[in-house]
């Protein structure tokens, strides 16, 4: 065996006698002895498969042998370059030419097309043969590589590299005939499927249909750049292409923090995450951990209305969240009580505001000395994918988030640590792009879900369109309706962002209730609460011409500021009275949509579809089940809330507060920090105050059915409706 | 105030009101032996609620100063200062039994008139202009925003335009070739026709730009309409008319826009207008009306005096 592997063959290449061991291809026969032979499909590190043909060569027989898996054999005479087969690869490439788009996004980048460069070469400007009638279009949905479907040749080097060298089994061919391209998982878009990001596929690429994408701002302007090889060293990059890391080199930096300095601040906007290699670093919150409370200060005629910040245990609000723990976008959450926590080597902070840049949500300061991997969106994407950094993320979170995830709601606050310890290794997380259906209406249930990172859209399917029903943010849950009355799924839940949930198989899920009446009890009460509120919007919506509101979205508010236009002199008597009610903080702008002769003000609508709610990286907006808007305690006043509301309707407050000095320790200083705040109908008043300081009477809060189903009777709807709180 | 039927109440008790002095004052001034007097004891009592209800009217002011303050809403203070006003001038009469008396209170009267009769027009034009305004501006935006309305209009018109002339241009660019090829092959006629097309791309590019910069920039940049034809509805659903003319009806949408960045400027023009006049008379009425307090109390303190 031995001699026969290393037995060396003569042949002819070009007329030129060559000696190579048995079994070498003729391609490679021909490079070893300096002699080119273009290909496409074909490179060194993979097995060939010759699928392209470019590289035919004339061995004397009836048709070209594609060299690239033709073996040299002793005698041969083979001709690279004649006439005829010069003529044969410039038709291949022609062909290949009139399907592509040129330049493709990799000519266009860095100029190295293989299949331009051979057309160019080639002299081949403009192909005789029509274009492609249908297009295969192109695949956005990944973070990091962009894929043009057009620009594939059907090479099959992205699958060899997939499949043969990393081993990951994604990439595969899809249909036949012009239908034929090549597919992630079973036909999925790539950011869906089960790709890990390797890059392998993109630095196997011949042509620009598979290519790094170019983001503005992809590189860190601070920090250590990493070598590609220093990075293959850490065990997070493990099985990542070299080159593709080289092509995200400085979207990864490495960067050291002393002892006591600040990593991130809450509220800040921000585009990166950060990983911890060495040192310990304390997450916490500086805002106080109160809400806006306004009242009156003195009783009586000429009582004045303050706003001020009060706990939820010094000042309780109906329906006020009692959850013991504040979610952030961190692998663990803060306690109410004390909002501060420590993150270890190998924990991962500021996913949320990388994936789906929402402002920090918490304040990271290095409590030791620290060394720490900053990263931009792409790089995050990559370790997200990796399997080996997954397992890591996933063992972290069992250890360590998992207990306070659960107990951070208030349903399973009475889980025994014996239970979630069965838990621990039977939960799953799970993953979901923006857009991405988690479960659909009508299924059949088999597990209940957690939102740990991202935001939840649950929509139900009615005639005329989805109805919102909610937004949830880290910390709700959802499935559990079907699972508890056994029926299909209620609603779709939807990812709106980059979403990982916590994922408790039917089994467990029921094991739980089982185990734990009083969970069963508290789900079943929640459960028949939000069928309920379900119930009731489906009334409001059918029972009013909702075509006329839904162009102006005021089907979706369950209170509006209406202003008769033709009774105001538009002298904002009702703006000044708001601002005097909230030390100056007006809460309504005199403008908005007008219906008939009303103008719809700008104050919270407290609308079905709450966008406000959407992003709160603490996820401290929620509603009640009335729907009125609530705003928690740990709110950080980052403002994304207000410039969500398409209706401008929330406010940030800035209070007076005293802060720890960054600079000595132990002194307090003054500061001023933000609440959210929105329309609180002046709770602690007979009418609003807007309402009431209106002198022509044009001012009234409504509610919109109501209201409009009198105003389209033609009737006056405000007598039919007097002014509501 | 709208005043209607909500009214009624004020209405009813301020006729019973007028009644009641009225029949007071009737037999008085025909008895008394100086006639009707302001120093007599009615007199006094006419002069006293009168300006009893002066200051109540005059409170409005404060109250709205402090929009806050649990002491009534609003609109039950402006309704008492609408009618508690209105009484309040035939009472006056009553107390200086229509006579304007030294120069003191002939001033107080001239002032009380002029007080009176801006408080009725102040009445009138915001029972009528609300309803303009609505019926009229539909694009209505806050008073004090309308400088950066403008602006932005400015802005949005320059963008559309662009934007027309851009797909224009490029329309023209992209079937030049096309067309220059089939017009070497055509007819003369043919030829001409093609040729001439492309050559109208062109002109229209252009008439638009000069359009931008001579009549919509100018008149966009500026307050008011009377400069410009634009701000006459007629002439300027006209001049664009002409322009769509020029233009292929895929880019008419962009100009129905311009023309509606064009309306929404006339719009915020009378909005301005009216809103002065809307407000412009309280310059005279608040004044003239604290001037009226004044002298009022200074008339009472002397009369009383003295």
């Amino acid at each position: 065996m031995s001699s026969n592997a290393t037995a060396s063959i003569q042949l002819t290449i070009d007329g030129t006698p060559v000696s190579v061991p048995a079994g070498t291809t003729i391609f490679d026969a021909a490079r070893l002895n300096g002699i080119p032979i273009p290909t496409l499909c074909h490179q060194q590190n993979e097995n060939p498969v010759g699928v392209c043909r470019v590289c035919v060569v004339d061995i004397g027989q009836r048709v070209y042998a594609a060299s690239c898996i033709r073996q040299a054999e002793a005698g041969m005479t083979v001709k690279t370059s004649t006439e005829p087969v010069l003529a044969a690869r410039h038709t291949l490439v022609e062909l290949l030419m009139s399907e592509h788009p040129s330049p493709c996004a990799r000519q266009q980048h860095s100029g190295d097309c293989e299949l331009e460069q051979l057309a160019a070469a080639a002299g081949i400007e403009q192909s005789r043969f029509p274009q492609r009638a249908a297009p295969r279009g192109k695949d956005d949905s990944s973070a990091v590589i962009a894929v043009d479907h057009e620009a594939c040749i059907l090479c099959d080097r992205c699958i060899r590299g997939c499949d043969d060298i990393r081993d990951n089994w994604v990439l595969a061919r899809r249909g036949k005939g012009y239908q034929a391209g090549i597919s992630f998982d079973n036909n999925l878009p790539m950011g869906e499927s089960s790709c890990v990001s390797c890059g392998e596929c993109m630095v196997s690429c011949p042509t620009g249909a598979l290519t790094t994408k170019r983001v503005v701002g992809t590189e860190l302007g601070r920090g250590e750049v990493l070598d590609p090889a220093e990075l293959l060293h850490l065990p997070i990059f493990e099985n990542v292409s070299g080159t593709f890391l080289e092509l995200n080199q400085k979207a990864v930096v490495k960067r050291r923090f002393r002892a006591g300095e600040v990593i991130c601040r809450e509220g800040e906007f921000g585009s990166t995450a950060f990983y911890i290699l060495e040192g310990t670093a304390e997450v916490f919150l500086s805002s106080p951990i109160a809400h806006v409370k306004t009242e009156g200060s003195s009783h009586g005629f000429f009582s004045r209305l303050k706003s001020m910040l009060a706990p939820r245990d010094e000042h309780a609000r109906s329906e006020e969240s009692a959850r013991p723990f504040i979610p952030i976008d961190a692998s663990v959450d803060l306690p109410y009580d004390n909002p501060i926590a420590q993150l270890n080597p190998g924990d991962l902070f500021g996913e949320m505001t990388c994936m789906s840049y929402y402002p920090r949500s918490a304040t990271v300061r290095a409590q030791t000395d620290c060394v720490m991997l900053e990263m931009l969106r792409n790089v995050l994407d990559i370790l997200q994918r990796n399997k080996t950094f997954r397992a890591q993320l996933e063992r972290n979170y069992r250890q360590r988030a998992l207990d306070s995830h659960l107990r951070g709601v208030p349903v399973f606050a009475t889980l025994t640590p014996d239970f979630i310890g069965h838990l621990r290794d039977r939960v799953e997380l799970v993953r979901f792009n923006p857009g991405q259906v988690i479960c659909r209406q009508g299924e059949v249930a088999d597990s209940f879900y957690l939102v740990r990172i991202g935001f939840v859209k649950v929509s139900e399917e009615r005639p005329g369109g989805d109805l919102v029903l909610a937004y949830l943010a880290r910390g709700g849950y959802f499935g559990e309706i079907a699972l508890l009355t056994g029926s299909p799924r209620t609603a779709t839940c939807t990812a709106l962002d980059h979403v990982e949930v916590v994922r408790i198989a039917g089994e467990d899920f029921r094991l739980m209730l089982d185990r734990f009446p009083e969970v069963r009890h508290s789900l079943e009460t929640i459960a028949h609460e939000r069928l309920d509120a379900n119930r009731l919007r489906a009334t409001q919506v059918q029972n009013v011409p909702i075509d006329q509101f839904l162009a102006n979205g005021l089907m979706e508010a369950q209170s509006l500021l209406v202003l008769d236009l033709d009774r105001c002199t538009r002298c904002d008597q009702c703006v000044r009275a708001c601002a005097d009610a909230h030390d100056g903080v007006s809460r309504l702008v005199r403008e908005g949509v007008r219906f008939d002769k009303y103008l719809v003000a700008t104050s919270c609508r407290q609308c079905r579809d709450p966008l406000c709610m959407v992003g709160c990286p603490v996820g401290s907006i929620r509603r009640r089940n009335s729907l009125e808007v609530i705003i928690e305690d740990w709110c950080i006043g980052c403002g994304l809330c207000a410039s969500n509301c398409p209706y401008g309707n929330i406010n940030l407050h800035p209070f007076p507060v005293e802060l720890d000095d960054p600079v000595m320790p132990g002194r307090k200083i003054a500061s001023t920090r933000v609440k959210a705040t929105s329309c609180d109908l002046c709770h602690d008043h007979e009418e609003p105050s807007c309402v009431y300081a209106c002198p022509h009477d044009a001012a009234h809060r409504v509610n919109p059915p109501e209201f409009f189903a009198g105003v389209l009777k033609q009737s006056n709807p405000l007598k039919s409706n007097p002014p509501k709180r | 105030m709208l005043i209607d039927a909500t009214h009624r109440k004020w209405f009813g008790g301020c006729a019973l009101g007028l009644a009641l002095a009225t029949s007071v004052y009737v037999p008085y001034s025909l008895h008394a032996p100086q006639g009707p007097k302001g120093s007599s004891s009615l007199g006094l009592v006419y002069g006293s609620v009168g300006f009893a209800f002066m200051l109540f009217v005059g409170v409005l002011g404060l109250r709205k100063k402090f929009p806050v303050w649990r002491v009534g809403r609003a609109s039950w203070w402006m309704r008492g200062h609408l009618w508690f006003g209105f009484l309040s001038f035939p009472l006056i009469l009553f107390h200086g039994g229509f006579h304007f008396g030294g120069p003191l209170t002939r001033t107080l009267m001239w002032l009380f008139i002029f007080v009176f009769i801006s408080g009725l027009l102040g009445a009138a034009l915001q029972h009528f202009i609300p309803r303009i305004h609505t019926a009229q501006l539909p694009m209505e935006t806050i008073y004090e925003q309308i400088d950066r309305v403008r602006v932005q209009l400015a802005t949005e018109a320059r963008q559309l335009v662009d934007e027309t002339c851009g797909a224009l241009e490029g329309e023209v660019s992209r079937s030049s070739e096309r067309q220059r090829a089939a017009a070497a092959g055509a007819g003369v006629t043919a030829n001409l026709t093609i040729l001439f097309g492309l050559q109208i791309g062109d002109q229209a590019s252009n008439e638009l730009r000069q359009f931008l910069e001579n009549e919509i920039q100018p008149y966009l940049d500026r307050a008011g309409t009377r400069a410009s034809r634009l701000g006459n509805p007629a002439q300027a659903r006209a001049m664009f008319q002409q322009v769509r003319v020029l233009l292929p009806p895929t880019l008419h949408p962009n100009i129905d826009d311009l023309e509606n960045v064009c309306e929404e400027k006339r719009q915020l023009d009378q909005q301005s207008q009216l809103h002065k006049v809307l407000h412009g008379w309280l310059l005279v009425h608040v004044p003239l009306s604290y001037a009226l307090l004044l002298l009022g109390a200074w008339h009472a303190v002397v009369a009383l005096k003295f």
